[in-house]
């Protein structure tokens, strides 16, 4: 839980400062996806939750509180039901980039659609759809960069927590 | 075995679903806890932001100079030359110091025109997984900032006031989907509504069957009741295209604004607007009339009195 408030931290306010050319990236959705991707079962179910729940605290965020605990607890389960096929992708560099970028437009066209369903107002499909190719086109940009560092991060973790 | 792990997965999903899902219920019906916890989740990152922007601003301001890279280089001619011109009048300035002053005189100036504003710095941008467009700006409640006052940058409306704590403020910015603001078009004084469209872009739909819109019509806010969520006069932006494709009975039109929002470093909100508000016609000061009332007496000697002018003091021969 830490480690998302971190995440989200820098999200806020280093990498949204960043003003992309197309849309914008976001790196606690990539991060959250990958690390989605490397629990187990249970596991990446509590963590799609617990990673929307901080999500949810963002103060520009314009969608309920809630909402996106509601999604990435969604993509948790769509991950958890997909385990081996996950598992063979995340030992494919590329494959896992692009599974990441696909977890990542997965959970923001889930958004559009819930947040459509609760009357919100997410601009024009045009606009929608710039933002969600140009988070596909920066998280597999961006993602080979951070992944080997996650990748230990994971390790670290998942020994800590097998020693205990 | 399998089939058991299997069964406490959608246990778990269930709980989590409708865990979620009565969260997303509570705030929808307005409760205080998921508010608040927004709330406090901005005063702690506030000062995590102010002082990340000042680090990380230049990193930001170079992937906008590259976004830019076209128009700039188009551009650059220009500035060349506008260089030259303002190397000439910074050999003029003594100091730093010296600018500062003039600086300071200019806002003064700005200041006896109308609004009283607090100036602040950016010090985040929204998160693009949210699709919303706001801004977060490092003054709040304790520098006189509330919710629904107008901001504004050095050219015109860039957005509203959306949340505030005490030291950090959030603003819905102009170009957000569900950005809309009345405006008046400056030449016609018709009146329309302005949408935000998620881009540099707004539409501008016109409130008056009869009016018409022109490229390059000049807009303005035209205030809210109590000057908010919108002092009037604010300049807004300029009618780019008509649309006169459109079949429904007002005429709309795209505008782009003044204001450049991927640019914003300072903006300025709008705390208290002029007590004579640009959207009334400027009136003449009414003269005072002076009434003279005359008693006529029967004593030969006739008293005058005026009223309400003080009796002139007679001096004594």
């Amino acid at each position: 839980m830490f480690f998302f408030f971190v995440l989200f931290a820098i999200q806020e306010s280093a990498v949204s400062l960043i003003h992309f050319p197309i849309a914008g990236f976001s790196l606690y959705l990539a991060v959250t996806i990958a690390l989605i991707a490397y629990e187990d079962h249970d596991g990446s179910i509590i963590m799609g939750f617990l990673a929307g729940i901080v999500l949810d605290l963002s103060p520009t965020s314009n969608g309920p509180f809630g909402q996106w605990a509601l999604i990435l607890t969604l993509v948790g389960y769509v991950f958890a039901s997909n385990r081996e096929s996950i598992f063979d992708a995340t030992s494919a560099p590329l494959t896992f980039v692009l599974l990441i970028a696909f977890g990542v437009s997965a959970s923001l066209i889930f958004y559009l659609f819930f947040g459509l369903l609760l009357g919100e107002s997410n601009g024009s499909i045009g606009r929608d759809l710039i933002v969600i190719i140009g988070n596909i086109i920066w998280t597999i940009i961006f993602t080979p960069i951070f992944l080997p560092l996650l990748r230990a991060f994971q390790k670290a973790t998942t020994a800590s927590r097998q020693s205990k | 075995m399998a089939r058991g792990s299997g069964n406490r997965s959608r246990l778990l999903l269930i709980i989590l679903l409708v865990t979620s899902l009565f969260l997303v219920t509570l705030d929808l019906r307005g409760v205080s806890l998921t508010k608040s916890s927004r709330s406090i989740t901005q005063s702690i990152l506030a000062p995590v932001q102010n002082g990340v922007s000042t680090v990380f601003s230049p990193v930001g301001r170079f992937f906008s100079s590259v976004k830019n890279f076209g128009k700039t280089k188009a551009e650059l001619d220009q500035v060349k030359a506008a260089n030259n011109l303002l190397k000439a009048q910074l050999a003029q300035a003594a100091d730093s110091k010296g600018a500062l002053a003039q600086l300071k005189g200019l806002l003064n100036l700005a200041g006896q025109g109308g609004y009283k504003i607090v100036p602040a710095r950016v010090i985040g941008r929204g998160s693009s997984a949210s699709f919303s467009q706001t801004i977060t700006i490092d003054a709040g409640s304790s520098d006189g900032i509330s919710v629904n006052q107008t901001v504004i940058s050095q050219n015109g409306l860039i957005g509203v006031v959306k949340t505030v704590t005490s030291n950090s403020a959030i603003i819905l910015l102009i170009s957000d989907p569900s950005f809309k603001v009345g405006v008046r078009i400056a030449r016609s004084q018709s009146v329309g509504v302005l949408l935000g469209q998620g881009n540099s872009q707004y539409q501008l739909e016109l409130l008056d069957p009869t009016g018409t819109i022109e490229n390059g019509d000049v807009l303005v806010t035209n205030g809210s009741q109590g000057n908010r969520p919108f002092v009037p006069g604010v300049p807004v932006g300029q009618v780019s295209s008509v649309d006169h494709t459109n079949s429904s009975l007002t005429q709309t039109a795209i505008v782009r604004s003044y204001a450049n929002l991927n640019d914003l470093g300072v903006v300025s909100v709008i705390i208290s607007a002029p007590s004579v508000a640009p959207k009334n016609p400027i009136s003449p000061t009414p003269q005072p009339t002076i009434t003279v009332l005359v008693t006529p007496t029967p004593t030969p000697s006739p008293s005058l009195s005026a009223s309400p002018t003080p009796t002139p003091h007679k001096s004594k021969a």
